[in-house]
């Protein structure tokens, strides 16, 4: 009785605060509740669907040395239970419900999603408040999923000569700033994790000053915003201690790291620091970014652009191509290209026709059937991503998560309308230089992983 | 990061229980050549998907290996009019996006674009001719052969592949269904552009053609698309049934010695065929033991009660003819065999009896998570297709449920014991002992 009543003085309060919600032209709703989470809700009347997802603003990026990984390690703990669920019984109640369900860690935040039919809405939300504030991590809980989080290690990076290369790539860009290291850790941090590492990890970061509810689907935002007040409003705010400032120090000269795997096929990586629209400081710096957003859609965005077109169906040197960066990363990232090549061309070929692109972007502008083209497929691309309520809310969450606009996705079009061949070329030559270049080669290691010829031993039964 | 990557492809091509309010109309019609239609109208965004599909999957290769494959990858590249760039940026100016792919049972041509009059009209007529006057270069040839072969080689170190490659390789035999779709490089040296020509000739035919609309799109719209995309089609005729594959008639163990930290390991048989009456009490069942992601007994004993993975996954792979029934893991080679004991102990277990529980639990997941199924444009276009193409009734999508809803646990033991048989299975390891 006394529970209904609090749900009923919160439904109230509700109600006089819905004129206070901000709805943009590209119709999200935005909200803050007192205890300062932030709400997101897009509807979408398409299906009779919603996806939850809560963020939080931790990740690889938040964490120091010997301690890699650990928000990921944390992601998986919150699986395990609460004070009121056992042990996998937040899985259990979604399936029941028909849901789908899942979280992801990435350098810049941790994840946790719910796709249900409407009617359940509620339920997954109460579920997903309970854990944000009354996670348990049982010692034995922790030390089975701690093996694993090293098999996922394993099945991820160990036994994958490219992703190995990566890591170690990102290693030598980022010397002194958190990119440093890997998303899922490395694999000594992980196997020294203790269960109290966790429980500080979750007590530091996990409260609703520091996390972001996003809500898309077949929902009226004011019913959504009312069931985030009851479940999420109840949970005070913590003081949260932001890590220091690690600026990354300026690159004085080429870096190259080369590594020799199980693998047959050479391949390249070339990574050029450039910033994003979360580190721009000026109006300057922000059309940098959609300048080298345009860039990187004439060299990669579909088979018309330049390193298919000229290097994989032109000269043939190559057998793959790609470019791209990822414009919303929180701190500092790479400009990456990277390229295989066609049988007895070297890496150091590959190097030098990446490079030879690099060049011809930085002495002639950009042909205007080129821009045009990258304007059309963004657009298009607009009306498709709506085709899926979750990619909807990934790219809601991800810009708020970095402290960008909610509608930043909505708008990009409009920003990309205004930058012209001559600042394509401008930033061509302002951020990519040999000197300025990290570069990772992948060889083969010359040995065959297959020890020999298959054996098969027929069984009369079980081994 | 996500916690486990495979989720997605659980519920490969399955239905659910339609709430009334939800119901999908697929259309059906044929095109004036005997193309058949498949139409889902879907109007709130303003664009199209269309998928071309033929049955020219790698089952049709013969001896030549690759050669469906091949046809399919080469498909878009040229025609008597458009060379491959000018294909490219015809469809790229505009937005639009063009595939083509090739498995065991089909090969699809798709595109996807926005529907405003002048932009639909030009995907069109690009797509039309794409797929109707397709010219097969030697030179794009070589080049896509080159570029396969590479990737023939990296294979060679993936264990993931070479696993899923001895698989099918090793419960197949001789059936069309055994040779990886992609073909080999003995085998692929061999392909001309002639032999492409003519393979292109004898399959992509309209009666041999399925067409799936999903999109903003009247009806009398969506005839006129079909009837232009297939009226360029030689009629031709359908090519004659798949033989049925042959069982394994005991247990195999096939091991691939391998330089890496984990073993990669699959437990498998020939399962069924798309349409087989058994396949609610099957798919239901394999809800239960591994295709349902953490509340299944699989993930249950291997992964949450033990660590010994981060992923295992049970699945039937309904075809054409009957496709292979897996389970699959990977784990550090020291726990190979530990994994192994506990993966056939929960499948008999399973077999034996399940708790009552279990089946309830999974049931209301099938019946209350059937709108997550149909709520994009992308889902709606791979089921018409699948109805379609297997011959399953327009009226699947409310009868399937059904028969889900009836299900009983005597139902799943018995198909279970009838169809699948733990005793005569194929393991096959990659790794190192």
């Amino acid at each position: 009785m006394k529970l209904a009543i609090h749900w009923m003085f919160l439904g109230i309060l509700a109600v006089t605060s819905f004129a206070a919600m901000a709805k943009s032209d590209a119709g999200i709703f935005e909200y803050q509740l007192k205890n300062g989470l932030k709400v997101v809700i897009k509807p979408d009347h398409r299906a009779p669907v919603v996806v939850q997802q809560v963020w939080y603003r931790v990740g690889s990026n938040y964490e120091e040395n010997g301690l890699t990984g650990i928000s990921h390690m944390l992601e998986h703990m919150m699986f395990k239970g609460t004070k009121t669920l056992k042990p996998g019984e937040f899985s259990e109640r979604v399936a029941k419900l028909g849901g789908q369900e899942n979280a992801f860690t990435s350098s810049d935040y941790t994840v946790y999603y719910q796709v249900v039919g409407k009617q359940h809405l509620a339920e997954v939300m109460k579920l997903e408040a309970d854990r944000m504030h009354n996670l348990v991590i049982k010692n034995k809980e922790f030390q089975k999923e701690r093996e694993v989080v090293t098999e996922e290690r394993r099945w991820r990076i160990e036994d994958k000569p490219a992703s190995n290369l990566y890591e170690q790539f990102n290693a030598i860009a980022f010397i002194n700033s958190p990119p440093h290291h890997p998303t899922i850790g490395w694999m000594n941090d992980i196997r020294h994790y203790t269960a109290k590492d966790v429980r500080h990890w979750y007590r530091k970061w996990y409260a609703p000053n520091n996390a972001t509810l996003v809500v898309v689907g077949d929902v009226d935002p004011q019913q959504v915003l009312k069931l985030a007040k009851r479940y999420y409003g109840v949970y005070k705010s913590k003081k949260i201690v932001q890590p220091k400032p690690q600026v990354e120090i300026p690159q004085q000269g080429e870096r190259k790291v080369v590594l020799k795997g199980a693998t047959k096929v050479p391949s390249v990586l070339m990574g050029f620091h450039v910033p994003t629209l979360a580190t721009a400081k000026t109006p300057e710096e922000k059309q940098d970014v959609y300048a080298l957003s345009v860039l990187s859609n004439v060299l990669d965005g579909d088979d018309s652009s330049r390193l298919t077109k000229d290097l994989v169906r032109g000269s043939k040197q190559l057998a793959s191509a790609g470019a791209g960066y990822d414009e919303l990363s929180r701190l500092e990232t790479l400009f990456l290209m990277e390229g295989t090549p066609s049988k007895d061309v070297t890496p150091k070929q590959v190097e030098d026709a990446l490079w030879q692109e690099i060049e011809k972007l930085q002495n002639t502008p950009i042909q205007p059937e080129e821009l045009s083209r990258v304007l059309a497929q963004t657009e298009a691309q607009y009306v498709y991503h709506q085709d899926s309520i979750q990619a909807q809310a990934m790219v809601l969450g991800a810009s708020i998560s970095v402290g960008l606009p909610v509608d930043t996705d909505a708008h990009w079009i409009e920003h990309l309308r205004t930058v012209t061949p001559q600042q394509v070329q401008a930033v061509a030559k302002k951020y990519f230089s040999k000197d300025k270049m990290t570069l990772g080669v992948l060889l083969p290691n010359g040995k065959a992983p297959v020890q020999s010829e298959s054996s098969a031993i027929s069984a009369g039964g079980i081994r | 990061m996500k916690r486990f990557g495979l989720y997605l492809l659980l519920g490969l091509g399955t239905l659910f229980l339609l709430p009334a309010e939800a119901a999908v109309k697929i259309q059906h019609w044929n095109t004036p050549n005997g193309a058949r239609v498949y139409f889902v109208q879907a109007n709130q965004l303003p664009m199209m998907d269309v998928e071309l599909k033929f049955d020219a999957g790698s089952a049709r290769d013969g001896d030549q290996f690759g050669l469906a494959y091949m046809t399919s990858a080469l498909i878009g590249t040229s025609t008597s009019q458009l060379t491959e760039d000018g294909i490219s940026s015809d469809f790229n100016n505009i937005g639009a996006q063009f595939g083509t792919d090739a498995g065991r049972d089909s090969a699809s041509i798709y595109l996807r674009t926005l529907t405003r009059p002048k932009i639909l009209h030009q995907a069109l007529s690009v797509f039309e001719q794409v797929t109707s006057d397709a010219v097969f270069k030697p030179e794009i040839l070589d080049r896509e052969r080159n570029r396969l072969y590479l990737q023939l080689k990296q294979k060679a170190v993936t264990p993931s592949a070479l696993m899923s490659d001895k698989l099918w390789s090793e419960l197949y035999g001789k059936h069309p269904y055994a040779h990886p779709p992609e073909g080999t490089q003995q085998s692929l040296k061999k392909l001309t552009a002639q032999t492409l020509k003519d393979f292109y000739r004898q399959y992509y035919v309209a009666s041999n053609a399925q067409v799936t609309i999903v999109g903003k799109l009247t009806r009398k719209e969506a005839e006129q698309i079909a009837t232009r995309l297939t009226q360029s089609l030689p009629e031709g005729k359908k090519p004659a049934p798949l033989s049925q594959p042959m069982p394994l008639k005991k247990a195999k163990v096939v091991h691939i010695p391998f330089t890496a930290t984990q073993t990669h390991y699959a437990l498998a048989q020939v399962g069924i065929e798309r349409g087989n009456p058994d396949y609610a009490a099957l798919f239901v069942g394999n809800q239960i033991l591994g295709g349902s992601g953490f509340s299944s007994l699989l993930m249950e004993n291997v992964r949450e009660k033990r660590g010994l993975v981060y992923g295992v996954y049970s699945y039937f792979v309904p075809m054409k003819v009957s496709g292979p029934f897996v389970i699959s893991l990977s784990t550090k080679n020291a726990n190979e065999e530990k994994a192994d004991k506990v993966v056939r102990e929960t499948l008999e277990g399973f077999m034996k009896d399940f708790s009552d529980k279990k089946l309830q639990a999974i049931k209301s997941n099938l019946i209350d998570g059937f709108p997550l199924r149909m709520d994009s444009n992308s889902k709606l276009l791979a089921y018409a297709s699948m109805i379609g193409f297997y011959g399953l009734p327009l009226d699947y999508l409310q009868s399937f449920p059904k028969a889900i809803s009836k299900v009983t646990k005597q139902d799943i033991l018995k198909a279970w014991s009838k169809h699948v048989h733990p005793q005569a299975m194929l393991q096959v390891t990659v790794g190192q002992k």
